[in-house]
């Protein structure tokens, strides 16, 4: 009874395909055979069902061929793509989801992207390296003899030569431009792949920054992942040229690692963590550095702070205690110390938990309010943290209970000597600090340099050893307390920000120091700490007293509007928040909250609630915040405008609602425009005519958003009827766009010369009238044109729609087109000068140059000229004026030199003055000079020479002068 | 499945959208939820057609009908704010569109007398350094490289030398763009040649046969110094060769993997990882690929000159679509895992593969 006959029975011969003998095909024998080719062929001979079918049989060779080679390519098995049913629901439901708001998201940024076609676009292609050397030829052939290469240096064709500009190709030398032309670089091309260490960004949109920037990151991970480090960091480097991110910075900082550049790592440490406190990653790395440079009581501090985030963080726990173990290897010496620093330790665990959870709580609740905080604190240089930490000691003792007895003692004790101190006057104070820190100079000895550093500021002799280069008018003592108390507050230790506040203010008083303005800081900030424990009637009174001292200060007001509001004062709270809103129309809490009050009023009052409110005082404009380029002033003129048209025919209190509902109904419609729902868009803007049929804006919105439904006929009646009141520049635009869908060419083209008479700067008209023209002759030649032209979708139109939302909802983000701003001027009554103050750029390139100096030739601005003038190098005069120097610009030159840079920097002015007669035509220029206007440049060479410094001599003036004519 | 399948990363078919025509290529939009399928209709001639992805279909926004079929078409080297698709068609003429003004070329050009199989671009959407140029193949034989700047003639052609017989070439690629200067071009025929240009010098740089005709070759990434090549070919093989050293003689290391039972139409490295690929083959497959580099990439040869070595691809997943050829496939640059693919069958589905960020 053995299996001889049983595998004697079976023996009978072989498969077909591969000659495997048949008793191959058995559960023992696949069990045993570990020849992974054998059983492949057994596998195929399975499969394939020529020896009978045999399923259990196939799968359980299948098995075993897993098992000793899981890549093996007969497991390959066509398989049909995974479905529903391969997933869980919720992962189902998560690949869904994602897609979904993916292509919402990728909706929004389609749109968005539409719009920025600009003339920078064209400056970027300009900037392009040059073309190839053109029609050179290359034999490829199998044969190598044959193979004729071509490397030769071509010649510049004649097309070439005939676009050829001296004066660009000269600067492009001047600046050791890399004439990245391949002609040129086959000499000096060298073996070292070189790659550029920045990306020119000139003319980039948002997200196309965006996304090069996270290409180049993704670039530099994957160098990273084989270990190509120094490749990743120059990766790294470009992402962050780009466009600066906590990821980049962060990876950068691994790399840096693995290079042991320590002290790069360690920068890029401190700029993710100054762009986000608290990163965990950027933590562990500087904890890493610190390590590596023996720094090991910052090492433990981050990797406390790590724990204290992600208490199960296995690695930082490990390299803590590798750190610990080094550091008392290092230092058995002294006992006491590192017992010292052990509670220490422990302390800073308790108050960064409050510090993150704080941090939390007012990030949420006071978004913008607190900038100014985070600003003084993120600048704070590394050993200023650690005298933060002694102090956060004190502040968590209230809840240090769980510690040993000793040190509760310790805690016990330092507190009675603060409350003591607290009680102390401010003449005592230094005392008071002094013996803070004595005590703690007793306690931990050998930690003497940050406590020195603390003991010399708080007596205030020498208050910049304490490295506090916060800068302000205040005195050392107060200045220290108010960081202080800015550190607890971020802690969200509120009461013990209240008591450091207090001090402050009481020191500020006493040394009678004149500076409104902090101290107005000092009562606001501890208004913020009021509020947040919730004690609104001392927060009132300390915005009251803020307010005083500086009127119309933006952060005292919300302050104030937010406890007004939790003490369910609601008129006084809608004052204030209007009175924001007046200030600064962007911030979206005040948005927030004043439609929550409107409705909490209506309940409350009834439909005449507004006659209970008090008188909202009226901002100056002076205080008003002017970022927006006039947005916020145009809404409010926009406003009032509206309120006149309706107070003819209603009464003032209708108005007033109507007005708020058109001018909601028009931002959600402008919002549905920036979406891309032209339909639900042209229903908001329908409603919007019904309230007030006058307002011209909304039938130049309307038209756009026919040109977007293929409406063309509508919206050429909306752009007849804008046009019937005013000359509006983007009215004719639009028309011409109109027209052109009615391919009705020639009105298109008489609309956009309109356009380009009344303003000659718009480049998308150029460009238009450029595309129709083309278009018009097309139709002229073939006659018949296709149908598709209706369906043209213009890029350019959103350029300009983007823009006006900005002026109307003034929440824009990109500056504001010079062209909008002064069209702007023709619809609004209101002076725009002041909002339109002259933002003066370094410019790039001529054109830009040219269009800054248009701007200051037409207002005279002799204060913006000198801006300008200080910002570029005089050497680059000639580049940049090129040949379109004029007299105006000489007079506006020389006035901005003597009123505003002669003081001082009188070898600017010379500098100035040297190269602007070297720039094209000045010469002629100069001999159609008035006779006045020579005597301005005399007075200036005049004063020029009185200031005489170093930079030039006499002589050289006097031969300038020579050339100047004079 | 197991949860052990599951780690891996899966294919799933998002949308099916059955034609009417013949599609040869599709491509996403950069920046959007679009897509374009090119391709040819029954009467001969040519057609783009413009979809948007929309809550789990595919909605047409517009048709644009040419007189030639078109075969390729690349977004490689436009800027992303103006997205002109430039493509070949089978006339062997080359043409950059404007989507959203088809009716006349922003630039065009009788390139080839015959057919361009393959079209490629560079220097633009961010990618790659230098002039934004354009490579066609053509089976006339010649490769050409252009600058939309420059206007009727190519700015490097590459041709063999009078007498020899002219390949037909299938395809074409940029590569090592990293910096202003430096720039090649891979070209791969019919006969198994691949061949390497270099732009810089002018110089055919290397140059090896795979002994079948090459389908389709990618560089891994365009601007990068060049890392890795990928070559498929006709009889389902493809072939991995590691870029960063080049041997006098061995010229690049390389391995080669079989997967499809049929040709090997299309190889597309996922923009997001340069290390994953996918291929798709005649028999309406698709195989997911991971490429692991060796411990050292370049060691030194008995007499002391660096040579590189080759690393190893392990198969991801696989799928099997349809019964007909897939002829592209083409990754969405800006959603990872998210690609769209067309076959011979008329159809063209979008495919999602997950969990590729967990690899």
């Amino acid at each position: 009874m053995s299996d001889q006959p049983v595998s004697s029975l079976w023996d009978q011969g072989t498969t077909k395909t591969y000659q495997i003998p048949i008793n191959h095909l058995d559960y023992k024998f696949i069990e045993k055979c570990s020849d992974v080719k054998h059983l492949e062929k057994i596998l195929r001979i399975l499969r394939s069902g020529e020896e009978g079918y045999y399923p259990d049989l196939t799968l359980f060779c299948e098995k075993r061929i897993e098992c000793l080679a899981p890549g093996s390519r007969a497991l390959r098995k066509d398989k049909p793509p995974a479905s529903a049913s391969d997933f869980t629901t919720e992962e189902w439901e998560k690949i869904n989801d994602e897609m979904k708001s993916w292509v919402t998201e990728m909706k929004e940024v389609d749109y968005k992207i539409q719009f920025p076609v600009t003339e920078t676009l064209h400056e970027r292609l300009d900037n392009l390296p040059a073309v190839r050397g053109s029609n050179s030829c290359l034999h490829g052939g199998q044969n190598k003899e044959n193979k004729q290469r071509k490397k030769k240096n071509i010649p510049r064709d004649y097309r070439e030569w005939d676009k050829f500009d001296v004066e660009k190709e000269c600067s492009k030398v001047d600046e050791v431009y890399e004439e990245n032309n391949s002609k040129a670089c086959f000499n000096i091309s060298s073996n070292l792949p070189v790659i550029e260490k920045k990306i020119e960004t000139t003319g980039m949109t948002k997200k196309e920054r965006n996304f090069i920037a996270s290409h180049e990151k993704e670039k530099g991970n994957e160098a990273f992942a084989i270990g190509d480090y120094k490749e990743a960091v120059t990766y790294y480097t470009r992402s962050i040229s780009v466009l600066p991110t906590v990821a980049a910075y962060n990876n950068r900082a691994q790399a840096e690692i693995k290079l042991q550049n320590w002290h790069n790592a360690f920068q890029d440490c401190e700029k993710v963590l100054d762009l986000e406190p608290g990163n965990v990653k950027a933590l562990m790395r500087r904890a890493t550095v610190h390590k590596y440079l023996q720094n090991y009581q910052a090492a433990i501090e981050d990797l406390a702070k790590v724990l204290h985030v992600e208490p199960e963080n296995a690695i930082a726990k490990k390299n803590l205690s590798d750190i610990e173990q080094k550091l008392k290897d290092l230092e058995p010496v002294s006992e006491t110390h590192t017992k010292g620093k052990r509670i220490l330790i422990q302390d800073i665990e308790e108050s960064d938990g409050d510090e993150e959870r704080g941090g939390n709580g007012e990030e949420h609740e006071s978004g913008s309010g607190n900038k100014k905080t985070g600003v003084l604190l993120g600048g704070k240089i590394a050993t200023k943290s650690e005298m933060g930490n002694v102090q956060k000691k004190f502040s968590s003792k209230g809840d240090g209970c769980k510690s040993e007895t000793q040190k509760q003692s310790e805690y016990t004790e330092s507190r009675v000597k603060k409350d003591i101190s607290e009680k102390k006057t401010i003449e005592h104070l230094p005392d008071h600090e002094g013996e803070v820190n004595g005590y703690l100079n007793g306690k931990k000895k050998n930690e003497s340099n940050d406590v020195k550093k603390e003991t010399s500021s708080s007596h205030g002799t020498e208050s910049s050893s304490a490295g506090k280069s916060i800068s302000n008018l205040l005195p050392p003592t107060a200045a220290k307390l108010k960081s202080e108390g800015n550190e607890l507050f971020k802690n969200g230790q509120f009461g013990e920000a209240v008591l450091r506040y207090s001090e402050a203010i009481e020191n500020v008083i006493n040394l009678g120091v004149q500076s409104r303005d902090d101290l107005s800081i000092l009562y606001s900030n501890r208004a913020a700490c009021y509020l947040k424990e919730g004690n609104c009637s001392d927060c009132i009174q300390d915005c009251n007293r803020a307010l005083e001292l500086h009127p119309f200060s933006l952060k005292p007001l919300l302050r104030r509007a937010m406890a007004y509001e939790s003490m369910e004062r609601y008129r006084q709270a809608y004052v204030d928040y209007k009175m924001v809103l007046q200030i600064d129309s962007g911030i979206q809490a005040a948005n927030d909250s004043i439609n929550r009050i409107t409705r909490t009023l209506i309940d409350q009052d009834g439909p005449s609630w507004r006659e209970k409110l008090p008188p909202i005082p009226v901002v100056p404009v002076s205080a008003q915040l002017h970022k927006w380029d006039g947005g916020s002033l145009t809404s409010e003129t926009k406003r009032k405008k509206i309120a006149d048209f309706n107070g003819d025919r209603q009464s003032e209190m209708n108005s007033e609602k109507m007005e708020e509902n058109f001018r909601t109904l028009k931002d959600e419609g402008n919002e549905f425009v920036k979406k891309g729902k032209y339909k639900e868009a042209l229903m908001k803007y329908n409603e919007c005519m019904k309230l007030n049929s006058k307002e011209c804006a909304i039938y130049t919105n309307r038209a756009l958003c026919y040109l977007k439904l293929y409406q063309y006929e509508e919206a050429k009646q909306d752009c007849d009827h804008v046009l019937q009141i005013e000359d509006s520049v983007k009215a004719f635009y639009r028309r011409a766009l109109a027209y052109k869908g009615l391919q009705n060419y020639q009105a298109s083209v008489d609309d956009l010369s309109k356009v380009l008479i009344i303003d000659p700067n718009v480049a998308e008209a150029k460009r238009e009238l450029q595309e129709i023209t083309q278009l018009l002759n097309l139709k002229n030649d073939v006659g018949a044109s296709s149908q598709q032209k209706q369906r043209k979708k213009i890029k350019i139109q959103e350029v300009n729609e983007g823009n006006e939302e900005e002026r109307q909802t003034s929440t824009s983000e990109d500056a504001v087109l010079n062209y909008q701003v002064a069209k702007g001027g023709a619809e609004n009554s209101l002076p725009l000068k002041i909002s339109e103050k002259l933002l003066i750029s370094e410019p790039s390139n001529a054109y830009e140059f040219g269009q800054i100096i248009n701007a200051v030739n037409a207002k005279k601005d002799e204060a913006a000229c000198a801006d300008l003038l200080t910002i570029i190098d005089p050497k680059k005069l000639p580049m940049l004026l090129s040949n379109k120097l004029e007299g105006d610009t000489i007079l506006i030159f020389m006035q901005a030199l003597e009123c505003h840079l002669l003081g001082k920097d009188p070898g600017l002015v010379y500098q100035h003055l040297l190269y602007l007669s070297k720039v094209e035509r000045f010469t002629a220029v100069l001999t159609l000079l008035s006779k006045n206007e020579k005597e301005q440049v005399q007075q200036l060479f005049d004063s020029l020479s009185k200031k005489q410094n170093h930079q030039f001599s006499l002589e050289d003036l006097e031969s300038l002068k020579r050339v100047y004519e004079l | 499945m197991s949860g052990a399948g599951l780690e891996k990363p899966q294919l799933i078919t998002h949308v099916q959208q059955s034609l009417n025509y013949t599609v040869f290529e599709c491509k996403w939009v950069p920046c959007s939820a679009r897509l374009l399928c090119l391709g040819s209709v029954p009467r001969g001639t040519g057609v783009i057609q413009l979809y948007e992805l929309q809550s789990g279909r595919l909605s047409l926004l517009r048709e644009i009908e040419k007189a030639k079929p078109i075969k390729c078409g690349t977004f490689g080297a436009t800027s992303l704010q103006q997205r002109y698709l430039a493509t070949g068609d089978f006339g062997g003429n080359l043409n950059i569109w404007n989507l959203e003004a088809p009716e006349i070329p922003v630039y065009s050009v009788k390139g080839h007398k015959e057919i361009i199989n393959s079209i490629d671009g560079v220097g633009g959407l961010g990618i790659g350094e230098g002039a934004p140029e354009i490579v066609t193949g053509s089976r006339d034989g010649t490769v050409k490289v252009w600058d939309p700047r420059q206007k009727d003639t190519p700015v490097a052609n590459m041709e063999p030398v009078q007498g020899e017989s002219k390949r037909d070439c299938w395809t074409v690629a940029f590569g090592n763009a990293y910096n202003q200067e430096e720039r090649v071009v891979c070209a791969g025929y019919d006969n198994g040649d691949i061949k390497l240009f270099d732009l810089k010098n002018m110089s055919l740089r290397w140059e090896t046969n795979i002994k079948n005709g090459v389908c389709s070759v990618e560089f891994d990434r365009k601007d990068i110094n060049m890392n890795k090549l990928v070559a498929t070919s006709l009889e389902g093989k493809f072939h991995v060769f590691d870029m960063r050293t080049q041997h006098p003689t061995k010229g690049f290391a390389s391995i080669s993997e079989k997967a499809h039972k049929s040709t090997m139409w299309q190889v597309r490295h996922l923009p997001q990882n340069r290390d994953i690929f996918i291929t798709s083959g005649g028999a309406g497959s698709l195989h997911l690929w991971k490429y692991e580099y060796p411990a050292q990439r370049s060691k030194k040869d008995s007499e002391g000159v660096e040579m590189g070595v080759a690393g190893s691809v392990s198969l991801l997943q696989n799928v099997t679509l349809s019964t007909q050829p897939i002829s592209s496939l083409d990754w969405s640059p800006d959603k990872r895992g998210l690609c769209v693919c067309s076959a011979f069958d008329q159809t063209v589905r979008v495919l999602i593969v997950t969990k590729l960020s967990k690899i």
